[in-house]
């Protein structure tokens, strides 16, 4: 067999992420070992569960090379292709969620802090509906592949939809990215 | 590690008096984000909520809470660090954050933040089943020496390291069991998974329908509810838990803002409504420090701090 | 005060439901919240449940953030939220037969056995009396396992108090897990694959320290990952991405749905329940055993249910009835009271241990630890004599739970009937809404953008996930019970006086951990007993 089967090739990323983990990841990244001493006695330490986790995976890792070519469950080029286009959209659209309202306050309200303009329209809706109706509108073109009007009308449903839905019933409810800005 | 609340209560009471007038005239620039360290659903997230929502009734602000636990507040205090100083971000906490767990995990200083006001203290007790049959702290100890195995439940790094001194004193040995929160020892001791444990004042209820009992004061003074018990100190433990619920700010504060929020939430806590009732009920009544007698305070705790460190490290 | 027996609380609780805050006034007559709250979750669930694409889980994602905004963090807010969760949750069951039945689409997989002899029936011009067939099981099965619930939980749960110390309980949260790694989806190594990264996930920015472990001292990580933005995002967002992409693969042309015209009786007769009868009784069992142990979801009590039902009715049907697979009246009834039976079962181990055995009792974890003041655990169960207001709870759900099932049986059935056109929503457009809308109400509760990077990232390794066939359930529950494993093992630790052999000491711990090791090692032979 010249080619590793998904399993066997699933199974040592396994056993080497549990590796790295145990050897390299948790001793440099946390500040007790497996078990401690306080107050003159035992106790257990930070690194212990996570140790034990990364002693799951490795077993999994092994697990499944003695698996071998039971299933040849694995992701295709087609699907990094769908994913990756996902990815790409969902990155874009939250990073557009995020910054859109600030940016807008910074360019039209010279003076003013998107912060203390948070509660207050049309400012608390910009982020939210360009980033949100561009995730909508993005993954439904992606999918029909092809850009429709009947995409945009449901992405601009959609979001007017959650602000009544959220925004406009509940005094205390704020819509990303208006509670941590 | 004493905070002298008593006289502070009534200095306090006065020193809000005189602050409301001027302090009226501050509103916050935007919503106002009140950073909760403590889990949802239990007192302490109550009372704060509560705060939250009579400051937003009676004077028209908007409060945001959101829950940042973790790390015996130090979480809560780390957010509260990066917050603009301009009145739009406070946080609950307690003051042992800024006391011994600030001082035993080397975390920075009590002026890290701006203390703005104490709410309420608390009842902080060594708790039984009253099924176990013990009346007085003196009672675990006797059982201990006689080679019974007790199992202590603590809920903070300061309560553990009290239950280790009480038991060195003594000459006998606990296993101290931490938890996170008072919620998870009440359930241990009902469980049968701990022998004794501290409550802070989430005892009360089950101390007066008999089922617990309250079996020694880790305060420098008697507890409400079971004045006859015995003081910590009484068993050799020179240390007292004097723990107060506390708002704070980030650090250098715009001092308008300090003393309109400290003013609006003292006169939250002590007139009468849903957190005043709450904090009374639960946690012994309400207790305000504020302005520079909770910062000459809060640093006190944590200067004193490093004695019960080295004391529960030998 | 006076002193409170069993029978109090059973009081309390029931009174909690239908004496509770007034929601609105019928024609003058008060609807307490809790019953209107039930009322409307179990509507909401069929709904979602009869829309292809959609289901239980989603509804509850979504509606969880919502109803906390409505209610707010304390304990009033329980029993409303957690009687919606439970009216979707047994509507979800109800409503997923629709579909199935009508357009052979199983909207969820425990539906896809529904489509073997439902669609058939439809084809033949049964579609009312299939669906008929359908409710009458699916709600047959839920009360049988609800009842089972009710008599078995808390006499569970005071045993476990009882006989289990904190040795015992780490021991048992192991047991749980290494069971659900070993059971769920093909193969054991992918499970416990699964069940390892939902530990490590849970593990990363929390625990005793000062120091945030596993965070790369960065600040996204040092607060730990929001339980509720990893749940959503493996289970919610990452099924999302899956549907997306099948979907651009079909590029299928939506429409084309047939509407089959119904012919002759369409009514369910004495006659046709005694047929069915031994078909829900026999499924109702195995799907209430099934649900009562952590991880086997109603996919394999489903399966279970119609492979027995098969073969009894090989044996014995009229040589011109239809057998399974043909339009069988019975075949519907078999699959549908055995996937309905599992969701009352699975609070067995929620209510009794604390323990989540399938996604829905996830949320009802999520719920209770979002709102406070419940929870659910051994330590519920206890009857004292002042008021422990988590019992009046439990027995307050308990009789949620009843009512939900009485609505079900009366109106449930009714509406199920009218929604067969949900399933012509074009999925394309309907599901980057609900992902949207996912994301607006996670950020809804958590309040911090961190939080939708978190679950988007978690989507994405859902869909990984899934596309190498691991399932990720095992994922969930270890995220879930992971601090719980953590905390215990400290406490049993200290309290065994730091004894490094605290889980072998006591002969019931050592036993739960001897059945763990057993659980793995058994699984692994399976396969291979089967090739040889």
């Amino acid at each position: 067999m010249t080619r590793l089967s998904a399993n066997a090739v699933l199974g040592l990323a396994c056993i080497l992420f549990a590796l790295v983990t145990a050897f390299l990841w948790i001793p440099f990244d946390t500040d007790t070992w497996l078990v401690e001493r306080a107050r003159g006695r035992y106790t257990l330490g930070d690194s212990l569960a996570p140790t034990l986790a990364a002693g799951f995976i490795f077993l999994a890792g092994l697990m499944l090379l003695r698996e071998g070519q039971q299933t040849e469950d694995r992701p295709t080029y087609n699907n990094l292709q769908f994913i990756g286009a996902m990815i790409g959209m969902g990155v874009v659209s939250i990073l557009l969620m995020r910054w859109a309202g600030p940016i807008a306050v910074n360019l039209f309200a010279s003076g003013e802090e998107y912060r203390l303009l948070r509660d207050t329209a049309p400012w608390k809706y910009i982020g939210f509906v360009l980033g949100g109706g561009c995730m909508v509108f993005a993954m439904i073109a992606f999918v029909d592949e092809r850009v429709t009007l009947r995409a945009l009308i449901v992405a601009v449903l959609a979001v007017v939809g959650i602000i009544l839905l959220y925004d406009v019933p509940f005094e205390d409810v704020l819509l990303p990215p208006n509670g941590d800005v | 590690m004493k905070l002298s609340f008593k006289a502070a209560i009534a200095a306090a009471v006065v020193a809000v008096s005189g602050t409301v007038a001027h302090a009226a005239d501050w509103t916050p620039p935007g919503p106002i984000k009140m950073v909760i360290a403590f889990a949802a659903g239990g007192g302490a997230d109550t009372q704060a909520r509560l705060i939250a929502e009579e400051l937003e009734a009676r004077h028209g602000w908007k409060v945001i809470p959101e829950q940042v636990t973790g790390k015996g507040g130090l979480n809560a205090v780390n957010a509260l660090k990066e917050a603009p100083a301009d009145g739009t971000t406070i946080g609950m906490i307690v003051t042992e954050t800024l006391g011994y767990n600030m001082a035993s995990a080397k975390a920075g200083q009590p002026t890290d933040v701006t203390p703005i006001t104490t709410t309420a203290g608390t009842q902080m007790a060594v708790v039984a089943l009253s099924s176990k049959g013990w009346k007085t702290f003196g009672d675990v100890i006797e059982a201990a020496k006689a080679g019974e195995d007790i199992r202590f439940g603590v809920m903070t790094g300061m309560l553990g390291d009290l239950a280790y001194v009480a038991a060195k004193e003594n000459g006998v040995d606990f296993n101290i069991i931490s938890v996170r929160g008072g919620k998870a020892v009440m359930n241990g001791l009902n469980a049968g998974d701990m022998d004794v444990g501290f409550g802070a004042g989430i005892q009360a209820k089950a101390v007066a329908a008999g089922d617990m009992v309250e079996l020694a004061s880790a305060r420098s003074e008697p507890l409400i509810n079971s004045p006859d018990a015995p003081l910590l100190s009484e068993y050799g433990v020179e240390f007292s838990n004097e723990t107060a619920f506390m708002f704070a700010g980030p650090p250098n504060m715009d001092a308008a803002a300090r003393d309109a929020i400290a003013a609006a939430i003292a006169d939250v806590v002590t007139s009468e409504g849903k957190a005043n009732a709450f904090i009374t009920k639960g946690f012994g009544g309400p207790v305000v420090i504020s302005g520079a007698e909770l910062e000459a305070s809060v640093q006190s705790d944590f200067d004193s701090s490093a004695a019960l460190i080295q004391a529960a490290s030998e | 005060m006076t002193d409170l027996g069993a029978l109090d609380y059973v009081l309390l609780g029931i009174q909690a439901v239908f004496a509770g805050p007034e929601a609105f006034s019928l024609l003058g007559l008060p609807i307490p919240i809790t019953v209107a709250m039930v009322t409307i979750g179990l509507i909401t669930g069929i709904i979602v449940g009869a829309t292809p694409g959609l289901g239980g889980v989603i509804a509850m994602a979504i509606s969880l953030p919502i109803l906390i905004s409505i209610f707010g963090f304390n304990s009033d807010a329980l029993l409303p939220v957690l009687g919606f969760l439970i009216g979707v949750m047994k509507g979800s069951t109800v409503g997923g037969a629709v579909p199935a039945i009508l357009f052979n689409t199983p909207g969820t997989p425990d539906a896809f056995m529904t489509t073997l002899d439902g669609y058939p029936m439809a084809k033949a011009g049964k579609a009312r009396k299939a669906l008929k067939i359908a409710h009458f099981s699916s709600v047959s099965g839920d009360t049988f396992s609800d009842m089972v619930l009710i008599v078995c939980a808390p006499f569970l749960a005071i045993l476990v108090e009882a006989y289990l110390d904190l040795p015992e309980k780490t021991a048992l949260i192991i047991l749980s897990l290494s069971f659900i790694a070993a059971v769920v989806g093909g193969s054991p190594a992918k499970g416990l694959l699964s069940c390892g990264l939902g530990l490590l996930a849970v593990y990363i920015g929390t625990g005793e320290d000062f120091y945030p472990r596993l965070s790369f001292g960065t600040d996204a990580l040092s607060d730990g990952i929001p339980i509720t933005a990893a749940v959503i995002g493996v289970l919610v967002l990452g099924a999302i991405f899956v549907e997306l992409e099948d979907l651009w693969h079909q590029k299928r042309t939506s429409g084309g749905i047939q509407i089959i015209k119904e012919v002759g009786d369409q009514r369910l007769h004495w006659a046709d329940i005694r047929r069915i009868l031994p078909f829900i009784g026999r499924s109702a069992v195995i799907g209430t055993a099934i649900g009562a142990l952590p991880g086997i979801g109603s996919t394999l009590a489903a399966t279970i249910g119609y492979a027995t039902g098969k073969r009894r009715h090989d044996r014995r049907k009229a040589p011109d009835d239809p057998s399974f697979g043909n339009g069988a009246p019975e075949g519907i009834a078999a699959t549908e009271a055995a996937n309905s039976s599992v969701s009352g079962a699975n609070l067995i181990p929620v209510l009794s241990l604390g323990i989540p055995g399938n996604t829905a009792a996830v949320f009802l974890i999520l719920a209770a630890e979002s709102i406070g003041g419940f929870n659910p655990g051994p330590s519920v169960f206890k009857f004292t004599t002042d008021l422990n207001p988590e019992l009046v709870i439990v027995f307050g759900l308990f009789t949620a739970m009843i009512f939900a099932n009485l609505l079900n049986w009366t109106i449930g059935g009714v509406f199920m009937r009218s929604l067969g056109v949900l399933a012509r929503i074009p999925k394309q457009l309907l599901l980057p809404v609900v992902f949207l809308l996912t994301l607006a109400s996670l950020y809804v509760q958590e309040t911090d953008m961190s939080a939708v990077w978190f679950a988007f990232g978690f989507g994405v390794l859902g869909y990984f996930m899934r596309r190498f066939a691991i399932s990720p359930l095992p994922f969930v529950i270890a995220f879930v019970l992971g601090s719980r494993l953590e905390d215990t093992a400290r406490q049993a630790f200290s309290a065994t006086g730091g004894d490094p052999f605290f889980l072998f000491k006591s002969p019931i711990a050592a036993i739960f951990i001897l059945a763990a090791v057993a659980v793995i090692v058994l699984s692994l032979r399976k396969p291979e007993a089967k090739s040889a």
